[in-house]
């Protein structure tokens, strides 16, 4: 066939308003899959301190855990992994069959469970850092 | 289109497998977080603490098996993800290669840091 | 209208050089002429009305595109404004504006009632079968693209030969080794087995559905869900036999097979047939594992 014109990828996010649910569903799943990986390996490397002696170990913790940047990263991380768990049990719905109608709404109420158990979190993960 | 399966062959056993280690983690993640945030607190945590956990054989062991089915479940996601996004040929076989290497490596790591706690098997 | 008054004149004049006009004929020209100003205004007023009355105009954007012509080898966006009449379809206004404005615009279409699978096209955002989408449902300004993910041959014609490859992959046509014993008897298909293929029968290869899809747009390997509802249709019937449904689920457990799907839904919801692929296809993977675990 003569030339043809490779537009490329439609959905660059220029064009968000467009996106379906299960698409959304799709992003943040994978988004969210990425940052929990980045998490473990440097999760592992932080708890790898106690390799070195008890003292680094407790030290590195406990300083990191001083800082407030790293508490609001914690709120963060609870949110990337309970989204992940929600949309992940959606997913296993699926897998089995179960509720494909309401597919849609089960990734809006996973959106909404979400916000609400970081909301609620926020006390007990901030608490003591500004003491 | 009906080449031979590859070496990392049917695809249908990693889907399953990764079902499987999803099913548990939703359970055992949602239990790490609730005992290192809101039973202990995490800017509490001390290496004696740690220890004292992991000197319990059934702990010790969750937490290992957690590391693993983590692992699994996490490199295979990123792995799929590559290949949904068309990732194929040398440079498939090479991130291939790199992220067996780098599973290996975070589950020795954490093997080794478990035991460091334990102090030992704690048998 | 504009056609009259030459005529007119040009009948005088040729009236006048041709014979002495006399005073009687001159008055009954003279009120032909009344008369025929009369009908020039009533006939400018009903078209007026007209006018007003079918003032409703569906404005268009058109995605352009032609390799050959110098004006139009980058992609543009052209706009059409054409009178809108209920019950119109996308299909109906590209062609009004086509006929009327522009033949050079180039899409297919063939028989407008849902069946052939031609005109589909990515209408505001979403892939939609022309013939079948009414103006009316559409905000303006409506946006006609080609559909996304496939190569652009020209204006809102985009190429299949990819979509057809993955549907060919995949045997999309009856076959069988479990014949019944007698020689004239029929293969036969109980009702519930036809029910439960039914809906996969009704794909019309328009591509929306491969087009929609994330996965099949980043993964060239990928069958897509029209090729593994097509899949579906044969290895769920009945009267196909144990070793070819084995024949098939190898094909559908490659790599790039069914595997790739990732719920987005997107497929489902843009079948402009309600067949509900990623259902079929969440049914083949459970198929394919079930099948798999037999061997364990």
């Amino acid at each position: 066939m003569s030339q043809s014109y490779n537009r490329g990828l439609i959905e660059d996010f220029g064009r968000w308003r467009e996106f379906s649910a299960g698409m959304w569903a799709w992003v943040f799943h994978k988004f969210t899959g990425w940052v929990l990986v980045g998490y473990l390996f440097t999760h592992i490397a932080v708890l790898s301190t106690a390799l070195q002696s008890p003292d680094a170990y407790t030290t590195t913790i406990q300083s990191l855990e001083s800082l407030l940047v790293v508490r609001i990263l914690e709120v963060g991380l609870l949110s990337v992994a309970v989204f992940h768990i929600l949309n992940g049990l959606r997913l296993l719905f699926v897998d089995l069959g179960v509720g494909l109608e309401a597919q849609d709404k089960s990734f809006y109420a996973s959106l909404l469970l979400t916000g609400a158990i970081a909301v609620a979190s926020v006390p007990t993960f901030l608490a003591g850092v500004f003491g | 289109m009906a080449e031979r399966y590859s070496s990392f062959e049917a695809g249908g056993r990693r889907w399953l497998w990764q079902r499987i280690t999803a099913a548990f983690l939703v359970v055992v993640l949602a239990f790490h977080f609730f005992l290192l945030h809101f039973v202990n607190h995490a800017d509490e945590v001390t290496f004696s603490m740690s220890q004292a956990r992991m000197q319990e054989l059934t702990y010790f062991s969750l937490m290992i098996l957690f590391l693993l089915t983590a692992t699994f479940h996490g490199v295979n996601g990123v792995y799929n993800a590559l290949i949904n996004q068309g990732l194929t040929g040398t440079r498939k076989t090479a991130v291939k290669l790199v992220l067996v290497v780098a599973s290996a490596v975070v589950i020795v790591q954490g093997v080794r840091t478990a035991l460091a706690w334990a102090g030992g098997v704690p048998l | 209208m504009s056609t009259q008054l030459p005529d007119q004149t040009e009948e005088e004049s040729s009236a006048g050089e041709a014979e002495p006009t006399s005073a009687a004929q001159e008055r009954r020209m003279a009120k032909k002429r009344e008369r025929a100003a009369e009908r020039d205004e009533e006939r400018q007023a009903e078209e007026a009305e007209a006018a007003l009355a079918d003032e409703e105009t569906y404005h268009l954007k058109v995605f352009r595109y032609d390799p050959e012509i110098e004006g139009k080898k980058e992609p543009r966006f052209d706009d059409f404004h054409v009178p809108y009449h209920k019950g119109m379809t996308v299909l109906d206004a590209l062609m009004y504006a086509r006929d009327t404005y522009d033949s050079s615009l180039t899409f297919r279409h063939s028989c407008r009632q849902a069946v052939c699978g031609s005109d589909a096209m990515f209408v505001n955002g979403s892939q939609r079968l022309c013939c079948k989408t009414q103006l009316s449902d559409l905000e303006e300004p409506v946006r006609i693209e080609p559909l996304p993910h496939a190569e652009v041959v020209k204006d809102l014609v985009v190429d299949m030969e990819h979509f057809y490859d993955q549907m060919e992959a995949v045997e999309p046509y009856f076959q069988t080794n479990d014949l019944p014993d007698g020689e004239l008897e029929e293969q036969r298909q109980s009702r519930e087995n036809r029910e439960k293929v039914k809906m996969s029968t009704r794909c019309i290869w328009c591509g929306a559905c491969m087009s929609s899809c994330n996965i099949a747009a980043g993964d060239n390997e990928y069958l897509g869900p029209a090729a593994i509802n097509k899949a579906y249709r044969f290895t769920m019937d009945e009267r196909e036999g144990e070793d070819m449904k084995q024949q098939r689920l190898e094909i559908l457990e490659q790599e790039h097979g069914v595997w790739r799907c990732q719920t987005q839904f997107s497929c489902t919801e843009v079948c402009p047939k309600d067949i509900p692929l990623t259902e079929h296809i969440q049914e083949l993977k459970r198929e394919a594992v079930k099948n798999n675990l037999k061997f364990w």
